[in-house]
């Protein structure tokens, strides 16, 4: 899966969660195919977040020092 | 000087003389003996050379002294001489050899008595506003930030020192030429002076005096001075102070003021105006590093403290957004419902969501966890209560 940014993962998710809750006709194929792909893009996200944070956490250790 | 004297008198009494050594003799002591005299005009008569012959008579006993005054001081003395004036003659007597008459030898003279000062200085007045010596539209103005001023004053007394003393220490440099300016010779010494700074580069001159009457002030009313000042490519003050009537020169002069002192302040008015237009720049810069500086703390505690908290309840709010996608998705997850026992029933690959159309003996696949049942329905049998 191609690397995009927290924003755009959190479009997609959305996109997903919105396709589940107005699906009347469960596809159990296409429906494991979005749950894989939201499982992907939660994990990507978490991961993103967790830099982000971190490299965030420097800054403020930086500021702090000066 | 005592044995001076002796010695002239033992020569004189021990020699004899011929008249004409004896009457240089006499001429020597008396070109020496420089005096003032005062009586009334009389027998005038100007020669076509522009020399003047005249005598000036004793009022109170008739006794009479032949006079000259050459073409060349009479020229710039500043005194019309008539008949009947009273005045007071500087210089010194010389007997003519060839008739042995003694004529005294002026170089200066004065008029004497406030009514005819005042009638020459109305005449001379009248004459120089004509010429439009006294018009605004000659005057020059003092040049901005002056460097290079010309004084013209006595060395003597307070009025050099009043405007040395008053004059800002913006890096005058004071070229001064002593004169006399009171008296019979005052009017010689100025024009000298005149003539001495006119080869020197000056932005400004200022002649100076103090106080005085009418009578002291006679070499500020002088016509020569006046022309000669007035000549002048560069401006000149004059602080001469006056009684009830204003000098002719303080009249002709670019700027007039009273007192050395206000001389000094208007040469220091434009450096005084910079001084003060560079405080003020300075307070702007100032205050506008001050204001600049302010809104960098200002930043600087935006970034510091604001924003990172803007930050982390970002993050905050994202951590939300994917645990509620994760439950979302968790609980829409076919294989965990599954896992669970759920299974979904097909008729010909379409999901069966209700008992209607499905028929005794009809042939529907059974989807459970790890795999698909095929199987034949038997009976269907409908909720009485629900749906």
């Amino acid at each position: 899966m191609k690397q995009e940014n927290i924003s755009q993962n959190i479009k997609k998710l959305n996109q997903i969660i919105d396709w589940f809750e107005n699906q009347e006709d469960l596809d159990v194929e296409l429906g494991l195919k979005k749950v894989k792909e939201a499982m992907e893009l939660i994990k990507q996200t978490k991961e993103r977040l967790k830099k982000t944070e971190n490299e965030f956490e420097e800054i403020k250790k930086d500021f702090s020092k000066k | 000087m005592k044995e001076n004297k002796s010695y002239l008198r033992q020569t004189l009494e021990k020699n004899t003389f011929s008249v004409s050594a004896y009457l240089d003799i006499l001429n020597t002591l008396l070109s020496s003996c420089k005096t003032k005299v005062a009586g009334e005009v009389s027998e005038l008569k100007k020669a076509s050379s522009g020399h003047v012959y005249f005598s000036l008579k004793d009022k109170k006993d008739g006794s009479v002294l032949n006079c000259v005054i050459w073409s060349s001081v009479y020229k710039f003395c500043g005194v019309e001489l008539k008949e009947g004036v009273e005045i007071k003659v500087f210089g010194f007597a010389d007997i003519y050899k060839q008739n042995g008459r003694i004529t005294f030898k002026c170089s200066s003279i004065e008029l004497m008595g406030e009514g005819e000062l005042k009638k020459q200085y109305e005449e001379l007045k009248r004459k120089l506003e004509k010429e439009g010596l006294f018009d605004e539209s000659r005057k020059k103005e003092i040049p901005l930030l002056p460097c290079n001023i010309g004084i013209i004053t006595s060395k003597e007394g307070a009025v050099i020192n009043d405007f040395l003393n008053n004059l800002g220490q913006y890096g005058f440099k004071i070229k001064l030429v002593d004169s006399r300016v009171e008296g019979i010779e005052a009017v010689k010494d100025l024009l000298r002076a005149i003539k001495t700074l006119k080869g020197e580069k000056l932005d400004c001159l200022v002649i100076m005096r103090g106080g005085g009457s009418l009578e002291s002030f006679l070499a500020f009313n002088n016509e020569t001075l006046i022309k000669e000042v007035a000549k002048l490519s560069i401006p000149v003050i004059v602080a001469i102070g006056h009684d009830k009537d204003v000098p002719l020169l303080a009249l002709s002069a670019d700027k007039m003021v009273s007192t050395p002192t206000a001389a000094a302040n208007l040469l220091n008015e434009s450096w005084h105006r910079l001084e003060w237009e560079i405080k003020e720049k300075e307070n702007a810069i100032f205050s506008f590093l001050s204001s600049f500086f302010e809104s960098i703390k200002l930043l600087e505690y935006k970034v510091k403290e604001v924003l990172p908290k803007i930050i982390e309840s970002r993050i905050d709010n994202l951590r939300m957004i994917i645990a509620n996608a994760e439950s979302v998705v968790n609980h829409n997850n076919p294989e965990r419902n599954l896992a669970l026992g759920y299974s979904i029933a097909r008729k010909s690959g379409k999901v069966i969501k209700s008992i209607k159309g499905i028929e005794k003996e009809d042939i529907i696949d059974l989807e459970i966890m790890d795999g698909i049942i095929n199987t034949k329905v038997n009976e269907t049998r409908k909720y009485k209560s629900k749906h």
